[in-house]
């Protein structure tokens, strides 16, 4: 997990402009929304392509999107339950 | 090729910066020409005895050709430019063959990578993301 949970942290760093230090993000702070990083649609897109990239998971559509992107976690355990990572 | 094989795009003909379709497979890629000839409105002013294609508007002839990529009936709209750069300028005479390659999707998101060459040299090239936004209005006959 906790490796993978780096890697992903990496990803957010490289692909996204954050606005918030990436070792601040814990393995639970909400990427999207208000009370987390704030992330919008498109770097949602941009996350997609770059999960695909780095350990080959496919997220097809946006309610499944929604429910992997919520934080470092659940894309983790997405990873993980596609048998990748 | 017959008819106006760009019609499907949802722009007026004054806005269309698309002036022929050279290959298309829906959803994957399509190949593309813009001709550009000295008494385009836009070169009159940029700039006055120096004709230069406006950047922006190669980009939107970039997006433009990336567009007809979509399904025919929906509108889409500029959703990101990315990693834009123009490497050569673009003048009257030329003839700007556009490349471009869906990249992949999300919702109504569409990402594209798209190349504009003159005599096989890149002008232009961009990642570019189109948000779809609505059916195409009703189109008069």
């Amino acid at each position: 997990m906790s490796e993978i949970a780096q890697r992903i942290r990496t990803l957010l760093s490289t692909r996204l402009k954050l606005a918030t230090a990436v070792d601040e993000i814990t393995d639970d702070t909400p990427l999207f929304g208000p009370t987390g990083l704030g992330l919008d649609s498109i770097d949602a897109l941009e996350l997609v392509l770059g999960l695909e990239k780095e350990f080959g998971v496919v997220v097809e559509d946006r309610a499944t999107a929604v429910k992997v992107l919520a934080s470092i976690r659940t894309i983790a355990d997405y990873i993980q339950s596609q048998g990748k990572g | 090729m017959a008819g106006d094989p760009a019609s499907h795009l949802p722009h007026g003909i004054s806005f269309r910066f698309v002036d022929r379709v050279l290959e298309i497979v829906p959803g994957d890629r399509v190949v593309a020409l813009k001709n550009v000839t000295v008494n385009d409105p836009s070169l009159q002013d940029h700039f006055p005895g120096n004709p230069l294609m406006p950047g922006v508007l190669l980009v939107e002839s970039m997006a433009q050709t990336a567009g007809l990529l979509l399904p025919e009936g929906l509108s889409a709209v500029l959703a990101q430019i990315k990693e834009a750069r123009f490497r050569s300028p673009v003048i009257p005479g030329d003839q700007v063959r556009i490349e471009a390659i869906r990249r992949g999707g999300l919702g109504a998101l569409h990402r594209f990578e798209v190349v504009a060459l003159v005599n096989g040299i890149p002008a232009a090239e961009a990642e570019i993301v189109l948000a779809v936004v609505m059916p195409n209005a009703e189109k008069q006959p």
